[in-house]
This record gives structure tokens, sequence and C-alpha cells, in this order.
């Protein structure tokens, strides 16, 4: 693995750095999104009470974004039911799409690497995988898709030289 | 052989009594038994003699408008460290203890070939070994070294690092030599909890794992650079933080299943970034894919960095550097996507306010097909700041808390991101002082030790 590095010994060579550019494309399952929309009222005090619900009821969220209307997130498939139960209970206007994958690609620095993560977005948008979520974080750039299309997007990650150096 | 790597960054070299101090301290660790390898950043911060920006000012000042070759940069840029280091090794030998300076190169780094902003790819620290085995001290320079052409062997290309490469230097010599540690000094008692200028009474961290330093570092705390903070990460390197000029213990970087537990850690605020909204709404589905692939297309081809990326079903956003702004409003503002939907449909992007370039845009296509406007939303003057944490990142109702807590203190929430070790939001630059203040506040950072 090039980021993993290994000393050769005393007066030989050391490989430090992680290398630049992506090093790899992991695909986790097992997440369902959710997208609350058309929140009225007070913007800001309409999210704060529908995260206040979901936190309330013991459900933790990841790579929360807001929206417009509203707010989208992820959520372990098993908590599907939980969250529409809540979430119909504060009468909030949402989708939730089960089955949806997470597409990581992780590549050091990847902020601030001229135009990286412009290029992956344009990759995955030119590849037939819709992409429903997407964050960024400075190691990695996250994408949800429906999991039947992950394969489909590292592929075309692949074929855009943006694969990495060992995918998984 | 104790190897002990001390790395004196440009305030504890910065003058003659600063530098006195500094070698000290490297005294005292040959005293204690450790064989001293130094590393030092160049003399003084902005505006001092010899520091980096006043080296950059000689080019510019000749003319502001030729940029230079990034090659003849990193010559001169790196004159600065060599500069310091033969005198830090000066200051020693006055001392009664002799030392020798070094280049990158000759300390055995190798690099790529990115000038400004290469990565190590290799150290042979022989002449290093060489010259403890003699019984000097060796002086690096920081942030340079050499690149390696293609045939593998060295070219004599003299390169820099990038931001924080004095520190990254220290892990990386500290990592080649089997340090028994390494120690970056500077002239704060560690890493704190945020940024004193923020937070006055924000105490030093006393323990922190390496995955919370990377992380504070990369989201704008400044006390260690992440490539540092990872190099020591992977090849176990004890790594610490110190203060020059007293004698506070420092803060101590350690593997985290060396310091396990659930804790928020810090603070942190970073970037002056202009975020963008794009409306879809009025777009069909295949539209929009074509419109959203165009826009990063187009931002991959002029290498715009962009933060904060978001995707909902009534558009995209992200944040871009303040500096790069003008390329972004150059490439989208009345750009034209001609589509066919039945008949012509042609979408007309607008950022901000309309112009009056967009307006007459508009009335020219009118023949064309209907005119649609891709209207992007624009704030202006926002900034990332940054909740970080152990273990503490998946706890339900936490985004309830930080957006609450922001919230009541009238701060506005662009947008979010979060990963394993932190929690983001991009807020209006003016707002970020109470933003801090209140997360820290909060969160109960006052106590952490």
């Amino acid at each position: 693995m090039a980021t993993n590095p290994t000393t050769i010994g005393w007066g030989g060579e050391t490989e430090f750095e992680k290398r630049r550019g992506v090093s790899a494309v992991e695909i986790r399952g097992g997440f369902a999104q959710a997208h609350v929309s058309h929140l009225e009222g007070d913007l800001v005090q309409a999210r704060l009470e529908v995260l206040k619900a979901i936190g309330d009821k013991g459900i933790s969220l990841d790579f929360l974004k807001l929206t417009p209307s509203g707010l989208s997130f992820l959520i372990k498939q098993s908590e599907c039911d939980a969250l529409e139960q809540v979430l119909t209970e504060v009468n909030a206007h949402h989708s939730i799409k089960p089955s949806r994958a997470i597409v990581l690609v992780h590549a050091v620095n990847i902020r601030d690497e001229e135009g990286m993560l412009a290029a992956i977005m344009h990759a995955a948008m030119s590849s037939s995988a819709k992409v429903d979520h997407i964050s960024d974080m400075h190691d990695r750039l996250l994408m949800v898709v429906d999991a039947e299309d992950a394969e489909r997007l590292r592929a075309k990650l692949e074929e855009s030289g943006l694969g990495g150096s060992h995918a998984n | 052989m104790r190897i002990k790597v001390m790395k004196f960054g440009g305030t504890s070299v910065a003058t003659p009594e600063a530098r006195l101090q500094s070698a000290m301290r490297v005294v005292s660790a040959r005293e204690q038994g450790f064989s001293p390898v130094v590393v030092v950043s160049a003399i003084g911060r902005k505006g001092a003699p010899y520091a980096t920006d006043t080296l950059l000012n000689l080019l510019k000042e000749i003319d502001p408008n030729v940029e230079p070759d990034p090659r003849e940069l990193d010559l001169l840029i790196a004159c600065g460290e060599i500069l310091s280091s033969v005198i830090f090794a000066h200051t020693l030998k006055t001392l009664g203890h002799p030392a020798q300076a070094f280049r990158g190169g000759q300390a055995g780094i190798r690099t790529d070939g990115v000038y400004g902003n290469a990565r190590i790819i290799g150290i042979n620290p022989v002449s290093l070994f060489r010259s403890v085995e003699q019984g000097y001290i060796p002086v690096v320079c920081g942030f340079q070294g050499v690149a390696v052409m293609g045939d593998g062997a060295p070219g004599g290309e003299l390169t820099t690092l990038g931001r924080g490469g004095s520190d990254t230097t220290g892990a990386a010599i500290g990592a080649a030599m089997r340090a028994d540690a390494v120690e970056i000094f500077t002239d704060v008692d560690g890493i704190k909890t945020a940024d004193p200028d923020y937070v006055k009474k924000a105490p030093t961290l006393r323990t922190v794992t390496y995955d919370e330093v990377a992380e504070m570092a990369h989201l704008g705390a400044k006390v260690v650079h992440p490539r540092a903070a990872e190099i020591a990460m992977h090849h176990d390197i004890p790594l610490w933080v110190k203060n020059t000029f007293s004698d506070e213990p420092g803060t101590e970087i350690v593997r985290r299943e060396q310091f396990p537990g659930r804790r928020v850690t810090g603070v942190s605020h970073t970037g002056k970034l202009v975020y963008l909204q794009f409306d879809l709404a009025e777009a069909s589905e295949a539209h929009r894919t074509t419109l959203e692939t165009r826009i990063y297309e187009l931002a991959s081809q002029h290498n715009v960095n962009l933060y904060m990326l978001n995707i909902s079903p009534s558009g995209t956003g992200f944040a871009v550097p303040r500096d790069q702004y003008p390329v972004v409003k150059d490439l989208l503002d009345g750009l034209v996507v001609p589509l066919d939907e039945g008949g012509r449909v042609v979408y007309l992007f607008q950022i901000g306010p309309a112009s009056r370039e967009v307006e007459t845009q508009a009335k020219l296509l009118g023949p064309l097909g209907e005119i649609r406007r891709v209207r992007a939303a624009l704030t202006e003057g926002t900034t990332m700041v940054s909740l970080i944490g152990h273990e503490y990142m998946q706890q339900a109702g936490l985004f309830h808390a930080v957006l609450k807590t922001l919230a009541d203190n009238q701060v506005p929430v662009l947008q979010t991101s979060d990963s394993d070790f932190s929690l983001s939001v991009l807020v209006p630059e003016s707002d970020a002082h109470r933003a801090v203040r209140a997360l820290h506040d909060q969160f109960g950072l006052a106590e952490v030790v």
C-alpha cells in the first residue's frame, strides 16, 4: 500500500508521506438517505426541531447537509423505521431512500489539491450513477448512490484516472 | 544512540536572544544523554529581513505583474532556512558544542519534483548519522529537499515542501533516524483548545492523539502541520509541541490506543471562503445532470478548490477560496448551456444579482429558445469553524447541539460537513469569533487539560 511506509534500515531510505492524488476508492453499504424538505416558517428553528426530535429518539445521523428548504443526511439502514416514525410525528415532509451505498474517495489533503474535488465530481456526474448526496472532508470525498450503482461509479472513477492505487 | 529531533520555528530563531534560548535547549538535551538533531525554520516571521515573505518580495519589487518561475522561487525561498541553519550551528559552536549545518539535500531528503509543494519520497540519513558519530550536532534546513529525476537518481534540483514544511522535515528526519522523540518548539505552550486570539483563556492540551492533531491542523490550528503529525503517526515516533520560551510541559501527541475515550478536543477555524448555492429546480432531471456536470467540469479544468460540497433535489453548492472566486465568476456568470427538451431550452447562469452583461445576454438569447436562469446565491466572506473530538461525532443529538448553540448566539450557518473526528460549519467570517467562543463554552473546553 503506497500510504503505508516501510523503513529499510540504517542508512537506508524510507517512504514517508502519503502520495498525492487518489489513494483508494472504498464502498460501504447499509445506509439510508433521508431528505427533509418544504419546512415552513423560520427555517433555522424548523431544522432544529427536526434534529431535536431525531436526537431525542437516539438516532445517530451522519453527513448532514443543509438544503434550501430543509436538510439531508444519512442514517444506518436499520434505523429507517425509527426515523420514518419521528419524521411523521413532527409532520415533516420527507423521503427516505433505503439501500444506499457510500462511495468514499480517499486522497490526502483533497480540498487543497487544485481542482481535485471538482475532477472527482465531474467524473461522478458523467457516470450513469445518480449521486444523491455528497460531503467532503480534508482527506476524502463521500458520494451516496443506490447500492446497485456503487460499482459503476467506482469503475467510472478508475476510468478517469481517479481510482487510486489500491482500490478495494 | 538516542536521537532527539528538535525543530525550532521562526520566532524561536528570530533574534540572538531567542536563538540562544533555543540553543540552550539543545545543549540541555545533549547533557541528558540525547544526540540532538536540529531542524530550523527561516529566521523570523512575516516582515523579518530573512523571512520567506521578505524574500518573495524581492522578486515582486522587480515587477509584480511577472510571475516568478517556480524553480527559481524555490531556490530563493530556501535561502531563509540556509541562513538560519548556519547561524544556529554557529550559535551552538560558540557555546562549546560543535555543529554542522545541512541543506535538505545534504541531509538526504529526496522529494518528488513539484516545486513549491514537494512531498518527501525518501530520506537517506547517512550524513546525519555520520555527523552525530563524529561529535557534531547536525542543524538541518527545514522546508527543503532535492528532487529525484526520472531515472531515480538525485538530480540536484532543490525543492521546497510547501506550508508547514519545516515541521514535516522534523518529523521525517525523526522517522528516518528512528528518533526517541521529535519536539516542535514554538512560541505557545502547546496545542490549545482554540486559537488564543479568539478564546483568551483556551487551555493547553496535555495529551492529544495523532488523529485529533491532524484533524485540528487540517481545520485551521496552526501549531503543528498535519503532514508532520501524519508522518509521526505512520512511523510511531513520539511527537511533542513545546514552548521555547517557557518551562511548561507542552503537548504530547500519542496513538489513539494510548489515549482512549470520548471527548471534545477543541474548536478551530480556517479559510476565507465564498459560498455558492446553485438553484437547479427549474431544470428537468436530465438537464440537471448535464448542468451539474458542466459546473464541475469547468471547476476541474481551471483547478478550482472546492469545500463544503452539497447536492440536493433543488441544486448543488460549494465554497471556493476567496482568491479563486474571480475565476469562478468568470467561468460561470453568463455561462450559456443550450439543451433540447422538445424544443430549444437555453440555460443562462447567473452568480449573485444579475449583472448588466447577463441581462443583455438574456435579451440576445431570447430568439434561440426558452431562457431558464440557473441562479447561484452568493455569500462572500465566509469561513469554516470546526468542533474536533475523539469518539464523539457519532453521538445522537450532536448536530442539534451544535446548530442550536450557534442559533442561540445569532450565528447563521450556511452549510455543514462532518467526519469521524470533526463537525464543521460554514459561517460568515464576521461571526467566526462568536461561533468559536460559543462552541468552546458549550462543550466545556475551558475545563479540558
